[in-house]
């Protein structure tokens, strides 16, 4: 199986956790000097944060990290820099105000002999760089001017000025167009004719096993196994990479929904800045009383938009009819809908819903404050009483319901969201990736939660950036591509090929 | 299971036991206090307990009612730097009034009646009702930052005071003026009377304490403060919210402009209440609010408040004369230490260092000038250049340690946990 290539990159039981997660778990792996290396996982599995610990970003827990048979532990993306390791970041790194040049260059401006910086080297220096990835980008221009699959070739750029021997791409294609994407292809060619040593991270099949020598699957943070492309296909990376077992239950048996109660129909959403395309394009879909709708898509497909939109949380413009209950609604403001009967549980739980200033029983009362005023005041007690219900429901488990929310996994704090947004006893209960960053027993709890609710008789639209949980939840499956409906899929016919089929398409 | 230790008991008790950063104030002002009572050597502590007490209640509750507005607008995650230039605009405010309502009983130093004073007041309100406005106008609507918003104010409402006194002196008395005197009766009570700005300013504290702790407006203030973001999109009306957060700030400063007025007999927009925004935001801080919002409380703004004008006291009692000169360098350097020692009890990081690299090295003189220079002004030339060179020897022995600290843990455990950030 090994080609015998001397070892350039060791990493030796790996572990790194965050609060209430554990990212990584024991991850061992080896990279031979020269092969592209591919990392397969789905969202979550722990990948990027095992290049962010390569390159330096972040340090491991426990675990040993070799470079050429050397033992080493960064400070930073400094010293892994000067180990020869440069990363291309899946979210970009690059400051808008700069020019493209500077960008590149950022931290290494090349000096006169005055000591001032020589901007003219610079510009060529960026301008050599960028040509050998075909681009025509002007080094002068201001980096955020340009679009975001420009900014990602700047990206590249910049690693590239480095001159590493090793060079990790998280994800790179994956704000490029397929024009974009092949001339990135030719520069790994290029590349990898100078000997360097690839590390490739993308859940992309087709580009995987164009291009891998070999494929590291990895999974809820473990190393499920390494193989050479040769000796697999596609279907059976795919497999490993979902292969969970509680992926098997399905819920969604024997569920029976009722009447409609929220009907979309030709919802339109202007671009966030002119020049870009709209975000949403006619879409047009119902969700009935005790059922599931899921809501598939890439990254930037308008998953968030248009749960947004309804929830009257955006601030663009957007057009076309919204009936709750039969009722045709425009909401302004979150608190219309809220009053109306909608609830959301945004995406980002620690940047959208969580306040970290405010103990538990602080969160989940905090959009039914109304009910536990008495005489004018806010009443401790009737607090007390009034969050107790749904913590238990939802199964919270905190040491008090006036410890800090902080403290408590990611699993416990949704559950908290959630309860808070029971309390509000919704129509509608809109979830927007509701199990990101949560650890896989909290996932499945938090799975049977969203089924008890939908059999209670609430409406549940879901969306996910897993498309196991897709499956495991919803009835019908809303598949996006590009801010368009490309198809509706019952249950019965959904399958995870499928989906992907029509996410991607055009 | 876990409602069984939800001891309702347990969370009231907690409630009303002040936190443990509180009671390092209360801790520190007695020190404070204690210090001054004994080191200086007129000891007026002991022979004019009664002067010293009235003093310092009366700059603490001036100082604490807009400190309290303060608190609010960064409880809510904002800033408002305009306070000093509120507190100059709403005396002039106040005395233009009664210049325009009685010009004659003014000019000659007479009462103006309880009725014109009374509207000269609200008048005064009025305006921090409006400044508070533009202020939640200009951050919620036209979208500038804060910071940026307040600091047009900061300057502008000072000019445009300075203008309605120039304007209106120029109207309505002989002469062209820069201050306008006030000598109403009333306002004269109100300067003898310390014990009434010092019930305002516990009045209000326990206002804006059961607005902060028992209402839903002081929860969503919280809410706001602390993920502004997560608080809309928890149906929280946001602007409102900050309209009422500016506009707190804004009238308390202008109530103090009253209790300015009335203590100096004047309204002098020059000066009056200059720099002060600046005070009002070290004692919240000093207090335990964090500047990033959403954490805070009452009973530390107050004792912020306290603390910061208690030192103030002692350094006039101690320097004799010419102690105003010093007022901003204390100022600073309570607000310094305060929140390193805040920050030091929240997180406790082996690792840290105090004076690292070549940033470190450079800090070393500076701090042995810093002191050296002071202690020389203060006390004397020879017992500045003792304890200048004995701060500079302590820093290098504490630099040359945790340079050996370091070294000894770089060798040992290679895969140690750092500390992670949040």
């Amino acid at each position: 199986m090994s080609s015998g290539a001397p070892i350039a990159v060791a990493m030796r039981g790996i572990t790194k956790r965050f609060p209430g997660v554990i990212a990584l778990d024991g991850v061992t792996l080896e990279v031979e000097r020269g092969e592209l290396h591919a990392i397969c996982g789905e969202n979550g599995a722990g990948k990027s944060t095992l290049m962010k610990i390569l390159s330096g970003v972040e340090s491991p827990d426990a675990g040993q990290l070799e470079v050429d048979g050397v033992p080493v532990q960064f400070s930073g993306t400094r010293a892994a820099e000067a180990a020869g390791i440069a990363i291309i970041h899946q979210e970009l790194a690059l400051v808008e105000e700069l020019s493209v040049a500077a960008n590149v260059l950022l931290g290494r401006e090349p000096r006169t002999r005055l000591g001032l910086r020589d901007e003219a080297a610079s510009r060529r220096r960026a301008a050599d760089l960028l040509q050998s990835l075909e681009s025509t980008i002007d080094p002068a221009c201001r980096t955020g001017s340009l679009r975001v699959g420009d900014q990602q070739l700047v990206e590249i750029a910049k690693a590239l000025s480095l001159d590493a021997s090793i060079i990790v791409m998280d994800e790179p294609t994956s704000a490029l167009t397929e024009a974009e994407s092949a001339r990135l292809e030719r520069t790994i060619t290029r590349l990898r004719e100078q000997g360097r040593t690839i590390l490739y991270i993308s859940h992309k099949m087709d580009e995987v096993f164009r291009l891998a020598d070999r494929i590291t699957v990895l999974r809820d943070g473990q190393h499920v196994r390494t193989v050479t492309r040769r000796d697999t296909t596609p279907a059976q990376v795919t497999g490993w990479m979902v292969g969970r077992e509680i992926a098997g239950h399905a819920f969604h048996q024997s569920r029976q929904p009722g009447p409609p109660v929220l009907e979309v129909e030709g919802l339109c959403l202007s671009a966030s800045e002119p020049g870009r395309s709209d975000r949403l394009r006619d879409v047009s879909f119902t969700v009935h009383a005790g059922e599931i709708l899921g809501i598939a898509g890439l990254m930037g497909a308008g998953r968030t938009e248009i749960l947004e939109t309804i929830f009257g949380a955006t601030t663009a413009n957007w057009s076309g009819t919204i009936r709750l209950g039969g009722q045709m609604v425009r909401f302004g403001h979150p608190r219309e809908a809220c009053r109306a009967g909608l609830a959301m549980v945004t995406e980002d739980r620690k940047r959208l819903g969580l306040f970290g200033n405010l103990d538990v029983a602080g969160n989940v009362s905090l959009c039914q404050l109304s009910e536990v005023v008495r005489g004018g005041l806010l009443s401790r007690h009737a607090e007390a009483d009034l969050v107790a219900g749904p913590i238990k429901q939802t199964g919270v488990k905190t040491p008090s319901i006036r410890a800090a929310i902080t403290g408590l996994s990611g699993g416990n704090q949704q559950k908290c969201i959630i309860s808070r947004w029971l309390l509000t006893q919704p129509r509608v209960l809109l979830l927007d990736d509701p199990t990101r960053g949560i650890d896989v027993g909290a996932k499945a709890e938090l799975y049977a939660l969203i089924d008890q609710l939908c059999r209670d008789g609430l409406a549940v639209v879901l969306t996910s950036s897993e498309l196991p949980e897709l499956l495991t939840l919803s009835d019908r499956v809303l598949v996006l591509s590009e801010g368009r409906v490309s198809k509706e899929l019952s249950r019965a016919e959904a399958t995870e090929q499928r989906i992907m089929a029509a996410a991607t398409a055009g | 299971m876990a409602q069984s230790l939800w001891s309702k008991g347990l969370s009231f008790s907690k409630r009303w036991w002040p936190r443990q950063s509180e009671w390092a104030l209360v801790v520190a002002i007695g020190l404070a206090v204690v210090f001054t009572a004994v080191v200086d050597s007129n000891h007026s502590y002991y022979t004019q307990p009664l002067e010293s007490l009235r003093d310092i209640a009366r700059n603490t509750a001036l100082l604490g009612i807009f400190a309290l507005g303060a608190a609010v607008v960064i409880i809510a995650g904002g800033i408002d730097l305009s306070s000093g230039s509120m507190i100059a605009l709403s005396g002039t405010v106040c005395a233009t009034t009664m210049l325009a309502l009685a010009p004659a009983e003014v000019m000659s130093f007479k009462p103006v009646g309880p009725l014109i004073v009374a509207a000269a007041c609200g008048a005064s309100l009025v305006t921090g009702f409006v400044v508070g406005t533009l202020h939640a106008w200009l951050i919620t609507v036209v979208r500038l930052p804060p910071f940026i918003a307040t600091l047009a104010t900061l300057v502008g409402l000072r000019s445009f005071a300075r203008a309605i006194c120039e304007s209106s002196t120029a109207a309505l008395t002989p002469t062209k003026s820069a201050l306008i005197n006030v000598a109403d009766p009333l306002f004269k009570t109100v300067r003898d009377n310390v014990w009434i700005p010092v019930a305002v300013f516990l009045l209000l504290a326990a206002f804006t304490w059961l607005l902060l702790a028992r209402t839903v407006l002081g929860r969503h203030l919280q809410a706001l403060g602390g993920n502004e973001q997560a608080a809309r999109l928890a149906g929280i009306r946001t602007d409102n919210v900050k309209w009422f957060a500016y506009c707190f700030g804004a009238m308390t400063a202008a109530l103090a402009g009253l209790f300015y007025v009335a203590n100096e007999a004047v309204a002098a927009p020059v000066n009056q209440g200059r720099g002060h925004e600046l005070n009002a935001i070290a004692a919240a801080v000093v207090g335990g609010c964090s500047l990033s919002g959403g954490v805070g409380t009452v009973p530390g703004t107050v004792l912020g408040a306290v603390f910061l004008r208690v030192v103030i006291d002692a350094v006039s009692k101690l320097i004799k004369t010419g102690a105003d000169v010093y007022e901003g360098l204390i100022v600073g350097i309570v607000v310094v230490l305060a929140v390193t020692f805040a920050q030091a009890g929240g997180s406790p990081r082996p690792d840290r260092r105090l004076l690292p690299g070549s940033l470190g090295l450079c800090t070393i003189p500076i701090l042995a000038l810093v002191v050296g220079s002071l202690t020389g002004m203060t006390m004397g030339g020879r017992a500045g250049i003792v304890t200048g060179v004995t701060t500079g020897v302590l820093l290098s022995a504490l630099r040359i340690w945790e340079s050996r600290q370091q070294a000894a843990g770089r060798r040992q455990a290679p895969a140690a946990p750092s500390g992670m950030q949040r």
